[in-house]
């Protein structure tokens, strides 16, 4: 059923861009705003889609739609990238797979007058405005407090990334670790930053071995969105359950049974439905020819009053307070 | 005349005295190479022990065990690969195809199919998608490297482009229940449950398969023979084609049930799992004395290769070393055990020359 929707979708996203790019000639003045993903057909980007599909039902004027590579291929975004911006698409909201290789024809569309807002991408250079979810260190740290709240503020914790390399894990593991020696003097953060690979069956095996080592755990906190999953599965199969507290990013329908159950103590994340709305705001008050300010409100919740900071390159970073934590009681409002 | 004979009885008799001034351990590494790797895994686990006792609990044995299944399914296939004198890099993709479509299968189409009807649904698929492999190796006279390179692609793309690329995170039911039916558990001081499941026996029944295979049938001996030189062994009258075939379907057959046991002990499919695990399978087949360029290794090397992988990955935290080493510890001991293989050949070739 999931599957034939999905395919609706995909008929009914087809058939109205069919729609949209024909009347395009005739009215020469209705604005386009194209949303690029970094893969479709997956449940995050499916869920942008939604928020890109509402934004458009408000503003009935303008072409407004999402399109992405099957799969992660940032040569193949590049290639949809190149082709819209040939098309004379007035503006792009793109989630860069890579940042570095979309540099070039993001400034060469910028110089033949297209608009450019990216999202998860703050160290983009050629780009007008960057929307980002939340700030990094905020969310580290309400991971954190969210995991010491369960853990009644004392115990052994450990913490989980998906890689090393990887910029926003680190920087949310190392905030939540600054939150815990600042504010829980009592809990004890052993063996951290431990790699999953976003592989939620090497998280299980290693989780299993923290287990093992220290008996006593209270908690964990974890960064890539298969974490929680293996770490959730390892809590549930030793028993553990409700006796050691697990905080991480995760999405809540893969989530969802682990939520009930209670391996999962909460799960954090941003809504991508929010955020494709937002990238369409910013892209729709460009093209009026206004600008993002400080302390703005976009109209979507999350991003009612926008920190605006000076981006990597000459454009804008906007910083919204998208984060949301999500547990067993309310999970069930955000199901994607 | 007189000269050259004794020339070569001199020789012969040195050959002969060279073996007889080595130390008897020597010797036996040099015929059970696989030895030195059970050397390495026991002297790991007694080191191990001693850094940290907790490492000296049932339930350690029973997680390594468990850890085991998936990469000894793999390396078994390699293993039989790399006697044949090729290598196999798509059995991932593969174990990904072959796991996610079929799911999606039972979740959608056939709910009502029994586990073991999926299991050899598993067995069978795979053994079909690496039979491709085999039948482009032999037809294409490409090396099997390039080959199954171009397969992994290909495999993989076809499961993302037009099969999915959404989580199946509910599972058929019978495929739950065989992931959490467990052979034995217990429970620990701590109140944590260890249990031991009934999918690790997999492992060991396919050992055994993969001995009896090399060890009883002709099959066996052509693969190695065909391993140790391809023409000679032609010649001899094996049927190449079938020999290729074979040993690719053999190892996707395997490659396809760790797929399925991948999904069952997870309890979820995800599509985007198991490619780039290929390296550790054949370094493990490699640690257990497989020699990359064919015709050599033993199951029971097998064995030892993948225990040796699997302990390596799963006592560095217990040992206490920080994550940022932990990728250069699990290099320094395959480069450690590579160099010990290459002269321990060189040493080898060396002597047979003379």
């Amino acid at each position: 059923m999931k599957k034939l929707s999905v395919h609706i979708g995909l008929v009914t996203a087809l058939m109205v861009s069919a729609v949209a790019f024909a009347p395009e000639a005739a009215l020469a003045q209705e604005k386009s705003i194209t949303t690029v993903v970094k893969i479709s057909g997956i449940p995050w980007f499916d869920r942008m889609k939604t928020g890109v599909e509402k934004f458009a039902n408000e503003n009935p004027d303008m072409a407004i739609t999402q399109v992405g590579p099957a799969t992660a291929d940032s040569a193949q975004q590049l290639q949809i990238v190149q082709d819209l911006v040939a098309k004379g698409t007035d503006a792009l909201a793109v989630v860069p797979m890579d940042p570095s290789i979309l540099e070039g024809i993001f400034k060469r569309a910028m110089d033949r007058g297209t608009i450019v807002v990216t999202h998860e991408a703050d160290n983009q250079k050629n780009t007008m405005v960057d929307v980002e979810a939340f700030d990094n260190d905020a969310y580290g740290a309400a991971l954190n407090e969210r995991l010491a709240e369960c853990m009644g503020g004392k115990g052994k914790w450990t913490t989980f990334v998906g890689s090393l390399g990887s910029r926003t894990h680190m920087q949310w593991v190392g905030a939540g670790e600054e939150n815990a020696k600042s504010k829980h003097a009592d809990m004890e953060l052993v063996d951290p930053n431990n790699e999953s690979f976003d592989d939620a069956n090497a998280t299980y095996e290693k989780a299993k071995e923290i287990l093992r080592k220290h008996p006593d755990i209270k908690g964990f906190q974890t960064s890539a969105g298969n974490d929680v999953l293996g770490v959730g599965r390892a809590i549930e199969e030793a028993g553990l359950t409700g006796k050691v507290c697990l905080v991480g990013t995760g999405l809540p329908n893969p989530s969802a049974a682990y939520l009930d159950s209670g391996a999962i103590t909460a799960i954090g994340f941003w809504d991508p439905q929010k955020a494709g709305m937002a990238m369409n705001a910013v892209a729709k008050l460009l093209l009026e020819g206004k600008s993002v300010e400080d302390g703005m409100d976009l109209g979507v919740p999350g991003y009612e009053k926008v920190s605006v900071k000076q981006g990597a390159g000459k454009g804008q970073l906007v910083i919204g307070n998208g984060m949301v934590l999500a547990d067993k009681d309310n999970y069930k409002e955000y199901l994607f | 005349m007189t000269t050259l004979h004794d020339d070569m009885d001199l020789k012969t008799a040195a050959s002969q005295a060279a073996p007889a001034r080595r130390p008897a351990a020597t010797d036996l590494l040099q015929r059970r190479p696989e030895l030195a790797s059970l050397f390495l895994l026991v002297a790991i686990c007694i080191a191990v022990a001693v850094v940290n006792p907790a490492f000296l609990q049932a339930s350690s044995l029973v997680d390594m065990g468990r850890a085991s299944v998936v990469t000894g399914l793999f390396a078994l296939g390699v293993f039989a690969i790399l006697a044949a004198g090729g290598i196999d890099v798509s059995f991932t993709a593969i174990a990904a195809l072959t796991m996610y479509s079929l799911t999606l299968m039972v979740l959608t189409v056939a709910p009502w199919m029994p586990m073991s009807l999926i299991l050899v649904l598993s067995i069978v698929s795979g053994a079909i998608l690496g039979a491709i492999n085999g039948l482009l190796v032999y037809g294409l006279g490409v090396p099997s490297l390039i080959v199954t390179i171009g397969t992994q692609y290909l495999f993989r793309g076809i499961l993302l482009a037009f099969i999915g690329t959404v989580w199946l995170m509910e599972l058929p039911p019978q495929m739950v229940a065989f992931g959490k039916a467990s052979l034995f558990d217990f429970e620990t001081a701590n109140g944590a449950i260890i249990t031991l499941p009934v999918y690790f026996l997999v492992f060991p029944a396919a050992a055994i398969l993969t001995w009896l295979l090399f060890q009883r049938t002709l099959m066996g001996r052509a693969i190695f023979a065909t391993g140790g030189n391809a023409e000679v062994a032609a010649r001899l009258g094996y049927d190449q084609r079938l020999v290729h075939v074979f040993v690719f379907a053999y190892a996707g057959a395997l490659a396809g049930l760790a797929g399925i046991v991948h999904v069952s002990a997870n309890r979820m499919a995800n599509p985007f799992d198991l490619v780039g695990s290929e390296i550790p399978v054949i370094a493990a087949v490699v640690l257990g004395g497989a020699r990359i360029t064919g015709g050599t290794g033993s199951v029971f090397g097998t064995v030892v290769g993948v225990l040796l992988i699997t302990v390596v990955n799963n006592v560095l935290v217990l040992v206490g070393i920080p994550s940022t080493w932990q990728r250069v510890v699990v290099g320094s001991f395959i480069l450690l055990a590579a160099a010990f293989f290459v002269t321990r050949q060189r040493q080898f070739h060396s002597e047979s020359i003379k």
